[in-house]
């Protein structure tokens, strides 16, 4: 399995993400620039100019029409997919830090940093009403004073919007009222990534902890841990296997003092039923920031603090693996 | 009904009628002072009150009328640093003071203060203070003027304090310190996985000790240091020495030595303590004036004598007595080290050069203090003295600058212990040296030597003869120490820390390299105490990521890795010598087919079990795992329609449901050839 590199970025990849049929892969890094490739070769299909800060995060909507990106330079934007051309500008106060359209792609949210004097808000904007894009008037704007949100995804049905909080707990926020639905605190150290699993009944979340988990999207009922022995930063679940795989390692700013040897920046695959590791893959150097498995499962991609991505297309072994039970 | 009481007073103020207050004449009060003031009445003054904070002062200087207030001057000036003096009283006897005095101070928290700094206050030549709590009066009149018998104290029944001996599948067990010092447990080592055995949460404040034996664990608090033992760990002993950091166990375990650097005081020598493990008891302080290496006191190998060394001295204790021996020290100026031979009652020490005296390596025997060898050296920079387990042999690594060289050779000086007069024979080495150990039950030794990254590790064997012979030497190895197997015959050369954690396992019956490894920046190596298995280490208190002990075979199989939260430290648990003759164990050597045969099986056993026990799991986790699945996917369907609506009747839910509205695009692609011909690469 020879991964197909990407190198269209200056600096650390933040996110990438695959449209709904995976024929594209969009990924945003921390230089200004976010790119959208053709999975199939990796060849660069174009680029959403226009931020002037790191981007980082990434979402498109279900048909592929819009794309949505937040970033550093205070401002979420919303970008005719195609066309590479800027439907709307939501400035902010503070650096935006995850956004996403909810199923139906009417209803975006975006959650901004605490940062500056400015508290973390989670943003509420439907795309329907243009008067909310035209005044910058979110309908529901969410305060979390107690912790920031530092990763989020839209639930099923685009009811909640399922948030990891700086401090490692999990809060469902209504899309109608904003109020905390449900909350869970199994991690004990910050949520650097949530995804869900392609039917959106599940989420898997990525902490500093150590350790990827996976939950149910609407009762947020624990249902596995996966235990690693560096932070975690980006996990996803197979749409087609038992699998997740997770990538990280150790924190950037340790790596300089260590070989890429020791700083384990495999993506690492778990059952996950049984919980075990049967597989890594090598390749970044440095840790890996984010995963995405193709929706087909037969392919999946890391982007790394090194600033590539890599596609892997799987083996016709991986498909014939399995554990003995 | 209460509110048109009151508005009814009210009324009647209004009109002006003062309301009558008096009780009438007949009129008893039926709560009694106690009840209604109990909380005031308890704060009322009692006779007694106050007599904790009075002090007795005896030996004060007696003085007549003219002198008692300088007198008084000079016990305020004393007394009043513990606290403020409510009171005093001089009891005086024909115009004199009658030479004690009772003095009150507000709290008794001051008077205890100043009866444990005051007592035994030098005034003058004569007068010594002697300070005692007022209320110890009452204690000490009742004491009766006869002798009684101590209580006999009931018998403390710990179980059997080598229970884990009895284990029936021989496991050793081992403490690890994990979560940075936080929790400590004491595990079984199992070839699958530890078996815990017991853990507790902050069990010891810094870290652990075995006692020689393994009877005992030994924990460090700031209090001091408490024993536990038995089936569960229970605490079988104290020893209150505040600030404690360090100790050691006598040989026999019946002694124990603790070194703090706190409470030292001229007249009550207690840097060092030694105890008494069984009754808990002080027996022996020591002041300790130089900052010597750990430990200070060095054991005989039965415990019945121990020995320690200080300018030009070397003194020697006994126990149970804890006097010096034949009551005086031993004047050998310029000692530089000594150490007890591992099997005999000998001292080995030597003194470096003094102009025209050549250094010496001296051989004592003890406690006839008859020197058994003494072996002068020329042109001396250091030497290094290292004992074979069993006192077989004693290694003297002597660093010389022979005459009209510049640099520093080395020389083993091999003492062969257990022949007639001690014969001694020279191993010259050209390079430095970085290590050196000796088979612990064996005549083999192990060499590092050389300079990085140039290192090389050799094998020696002192044979019968006399001759001692180079079996091996392996060149460029990436090691720093020596690990033997406590059983002999196999070793780990180990390139800690700095050396990244390379590991070589070594059987010096025929010097192979069984295994080749790496830890990465492991930072101890220790074998269990059969020699079958070795643990390496990355303790937290050296290196911050990747905290974990693996566990190996003697051969170098990997067999677990342990990552513990902030892993510090793991040691094995020493097993008392073994109770079987040299016969008994030669017997079982020769039988070794026999035995084998039944360990396998029981292997094999366990790894089925093992397997099946897994697959078990698995089916277990797989099954629940798939009734989640099931109730969500349930779910999912019932919510179709609904997603159906929210995307304009799109159907999505599978990846190709909509493949009729896809539009198909060819796109061609430059696709890079490359052409290798086959030829070169084989």
């Amino acid at each position: 399995m020879k991964p197909i590199l990407l190198q269209g970025h200056e600096r650390s990849i933040t996110q990438i993400k695959y449209n709904r049929e995976g024929d594209l892969l969009f990924s945003a890094a921390k230089d200004t620039v976010v790119n959208v490739w053709y999975s199939v070769n990796g060849e660069r299909l174009g680029t959403y100019n226009g931020h002037t800060g790191a981007v980082w995060c990434v979402d498109v909507d279900w048909d592929t029409k819009s794309v949505l990106t937040g970033s550093a330079d205070n401002s979420c934007r919303l970008w005719d997919c195609e066309t590479g051309k800027q439907l709307a500008l939501l400035n902010t106060s503070s650096a935006v830090r995850t956004c996403g359209f909810d199923f139906s792609g009417n209803i975006i949210m975006f959650s901004t940093d605490k940062q500056m004097g400015y508290q973390c808000f989670l943003n509420y904007f439907d795309l329907r009403d243009p008067q909310q894009i035209e005044d910058n008037q979110p309908y529901l704007s969410v305060p979390c004073s107690e912790s920031k949100v530092t990763s989020a995804v839209w639930g099923p049905l685009g009811e909640f919007v399922i948030a990891g909080l700086e401090n490692g707990e999990i809060n469902q926020f209504s899309a109608k009222s904003g109020e905390v639905l449900r909350k869970v605190k199994e991690h004990t150290k910050q949520i650097n990534d949530i995804q869900t699993s392609v039917d959106l009944t599940m989420v898997i979340t990525a902490s500093k902890d150590n350790t990827a988990k996976l939950f149910d999207s609407t009762s947020l009922e624990h249902i596995k841990s996966f235990k690693t022995e560096r932070p975690v930063n980006s996990a996803a679940i197979s749409p087609i296997m038992d699998h997740v795989v997770m990538g990280g390692g150790q924190e950037a700013m340790e790596v300089t003092t260590t070989s890429t040897r020791i700083g384990k920046f495999e993506a690492r695959f778990f059952h996950a039923a049984y919980e075990e590791e049967f597989g890594r893959v090598k390749g970044h150097f440095g840790p890996i920031n984010c995963v995405a498995f193709h929706p087909d499962g037969k392919s999946y991609s890391s982007g790394g603090e090194d600033g590539y991505v890599r596609i892997h297309y799987f083996d016709p072994q991986y498909f014939d693996f399995e554990l003995e039970a | 009904m209460r509110d048109t009481e009151n508005m009814e007073a009210e009324a009647e103020f209004e009109e002006g009628e003062e309301p009558s207050f008096s009780d009438p004449e007949d009129f008893v009060d039926d709560i009694s002072d106690q009840e209604l003031l109990e909380d005031i009445l308890r704060e009322r003054p009692q006779e007694a009150d106050g007599i904790d904070s009075i002090i007795v002062v005896d030996n004060v200087p007696q003085v007549g009328p003219e002198r008692i207030e300088k007198l008084k001057n000079v016990i305020h000036k004393i007394f009043s640093k513990f606290g403020k003096i409510t009171n005093e009283f001089y009891p005086e006897d024909e115009g004199k003071t009658k030479g004690y005095i009772f003095l009150e101070y507000a709290s008794p928290a001051h008077a205890l203060e100043a009866v444990k700094n005051a007592d035994g206050y030098k005034l003058d030549k004569q007068h010594t203070f002697r300070v005692n709590v007022f209320t110890d009066f009452d204690k000490y009149m009742t004491i009766s003027d006869e002798w009684e018998a101590p209580e006999k104290q009931p018998f403390k029944d710990f179980g059997n304090l080598r229970h884990w001996m009895e284990e029936p599948d021989c496991r050793d067990q081992y403490s690890v310190i994990f979560e940075a010092g936080e929790r400590t447990g004491i595990f079984s080592n199992d070839v699958k996985e530890p078996i815990t055995v017991e853990e507790r949460a902050r069990w010891t404040e810094t870290y652990v000790r075995w006692s020689p034996k393994g009877t005992y664990l030994a924990t460090f608090h700031q209090r001091g240091i408490a024993l536990w033992g038995g089936e569960k760990f229970k605490q079988i002993q104290r020893f209150s020495h505040q600030g404690v950091q360090l100790i050691d166990f006598s040989p026999c375990e019946r002694y124990v030595v603790t070194f703090s650097p706190l409470m030292d005081t001229k007249d009550d020598p207690q840097a060092i303590i030694i105890w008494d493990v069984l009754t808990g008891q002080k027996k022996r302080g020591f002041h300790c004036e130089s900052s010597a290496h750990w430990p200070i006191f060095k054991w005989s190998h039965d415990g019945k004598f121990f020995a320690r060394m200080t300018q030009d001295t070397l003194s020697i204790y006994e126990t149970p007595s804890m006097g010096l021996l034949d009551k005086k020290s031993l004047k050998i100026s310029g000692i530089k080290d000594f150490s007890w031979s591992p099997g005999d009652n000998i001292i080995a020490f030597w003194v470096p050069e003094d102009k025209d005296i050549p250094a010496r390596v001296t051989l004592m025997q003890l406690p006839s203090r008859h020197e058994i060898r003494v072996r002068n050296l020329f042109n001396v920079v250091d030497c290094k003295l290292h004992w074979q387990k069993n006192g077989d042999y004693l290694c003297v690594k002597v660093d010389r600058t022979p005459k009209g060289t510049q640099g520093v050779v080395t020389n083993f000086e091999i003492f062969r212990m257990r022949e007639k007069q001690v014969p001694v024979d020279v191993v010259e080495m050209k390079e430095s040296i970085i290590a050196f150990a000796w088979e612990p039950n064996g005549s083999k030794f192990a060499v590092l030597h050389g300079e990085s990254p140039r290192i090389n590790a050799s094998f020696y064997h002192v044979k019968n003869n006399g001759k001692i012979e180079l079996i091996k030497m392996f060149d460029k190895q990436q090691a720093n120490s020596i690990f033997w197997s406590p059983q002999g015959q196999f070793l780990v050369l180990a390139g800690l820390r700095s050396m990244n954690g390379a590991l070589a396992f070594v059987d010096t019956s025929d010097c192979t390299m069984m295994n080749i490894a790496e830890h990465y920046m492991a930072s101890d190596v220790e074998w269990d105490p059969t020699g079958r298995y070795v643990v390496t280490s990355v303790s937290w208190w050296s290196h911050k990521v990747d905290n974990a002990f693996w566990l190996w075979t003697f051969q170098g199989r990997l067999l677990q890795k342990n990552n513990k939260d902030r892993f510090c430290q793991l040691l094995w648990r020493p097993r008392p010598p073994t109770l079987l003759s040299a016969e008994q164990i030669k017997l079982i050597k020769k039988d070794l087919k026999k035995y084998s045969k039944i360990f396998e099986q029981k292997d094999r056993l366990s790894q089925s079990k093992a397997s099946k026990e897994l697959v078990d799991k698995r089916r277990a986790m797989m099954e629940e795992y798939r009734k989640y699945r099931e109730g969500a996917m349930q779910m999912y369907q019932e919510q179709r329609p609904l997603r159906l609506e929210l995307r304009g009747g799109v159907d999505t839910d599978e990846l190709d449901s909509n493949v009729d509205d896809w539009e198909e695009e060819t796109i061609e692609f430059f696709i890079n050839e490359e052409i290798i011909p086959l030829g070169d690469l084989a």
